[in-house]
């Protein structure tokens, strides 16, 4: 079987400064949004995606599933550390990642868990459509 | 059995992010091979350090990590971070499939093994008053300065 998983950029914008919603002040909104490292398996009853998602909270993080589209996007509270920089290694952002799976999956039974840091998604294929056997019946 | 769909929603865009996710993966292999796909190929964790009057703090993204598996030591002016992520497959068990239980993986790009990181500290720092929170896997850790290294008023007498 040749199955692949497709990134998809239908809702990801390329990675740089994502506009403040209006009305809010620009400072307490991080301007960067990241694409987050994922693991994918296969495990044929489902599909889990594992997303690395520091810092974020559970009820700031969406999962969608549309048009074959998975869609995962976490807001980061900013936070800040005391005094003034004297190393930066990485910056604080949003995550946002998207990837088109098709369809045969049952989205009513898709689980998002968040623990440590990480999301882990679990995508449920659908049963199998059986063959159906017609029975031909003479005239 | 279900196939995935392959497409383009834009194709450029989307062939040049994942060239470039390919691109840094290969060149940004050690010490966690596959990890580095967000940063510049720099030593895992990356770190962000910052200092006050009182204390240096440092911060650390550590997805996936519980307390018991990082060990932070300060010795004079150095902070070392070692630790162990565990590899992806556990924790999560897949649910009980009917072909066998074979996993097909379709991407791999969080790193998992071991880790060590030095990180120079500018001052003396008190190790007795250290204290770390990890947190939704972003580690913090606190370094008070040591008395002498922390900034002293000196008041001006008049004669």
């Amino acid at each position: 079987m040749t199955t692949q998983i497709q990134t998809t950029a239908a809702e990801t914008p390329p990675t740089g400064a994502t506009p403040a919603p209006a009305g809010q002040p620009a400072a307490a909104v991080p301007e960067i949004t990241y694409q987050p490292n994922v693991d994918i398996r296969d495990c044929g009853s489902e599909v889990i995606f594992d997303a690395d998602i520091p810092g974020a909270q559970a009820d700031g993080i969406d999962v969608t599933f549309e048009d074959g589209v998975l869609a995962v996007q976490a807001s980061v509270p900013a936070r800040e550390l005391p005094g003034r920089p004297i190393r930066q290694e990485y910056g604080i952002g949003n995550y946002r990642r998207s990837f088109r799976l098709g369809e045969g999956f049952d989205a009513s039974q898709i689980s998002a868990d968040y623990r440590r840091g990480v999301l882990t998604i679990r995508v449920p294929r659908l049963a199998a459509v059986r063959p159906r056997k017609v029975d031909v019946r003479a005239g | 059995m279900t196939t995935f769909r392959a497409g383009f929603a834009l194709p450029l865009e989307e062939l040049r992010d994942e060239m470039d996710r390919l691109w840094s993966s290969l060149t940004a292999a050690p010490p966690l091979h596959g990890w580095g796909v967000r940063g510049d190929g720099a030593a895992f964790p990356a770190v962000n350090v910052r200092e006050s009057d009182r204390a240096i703090t440092m911060e650390a993204e550590l997805p996936g990590l519980d307390t018991g598996d990082v060990d932070i030591t300060v010795s004079g002016e150095e902070l070392v971070l070692k630790g162990k992520r565990p590899a992806p497959h556990q924790g999560v068990e897949p649910q009980a499939s009917e072909d066998g239980g074979t996993v097909t993986w379709h991407r791999r790009e969080r790193g998992f093994g071991g880790f060590e990181r030095r990180i120079p500290l500018p001052t003396l720092v008190d190790a007795a008053g250290v204290t770390a929170r990890l947190v939704d896997g972003v580690l913090t850790v606190t370094c008070p300065k040591a008395a002498e290294a922390q900034p002293r008023r000196v008041e001006v007498r008049s004669a």
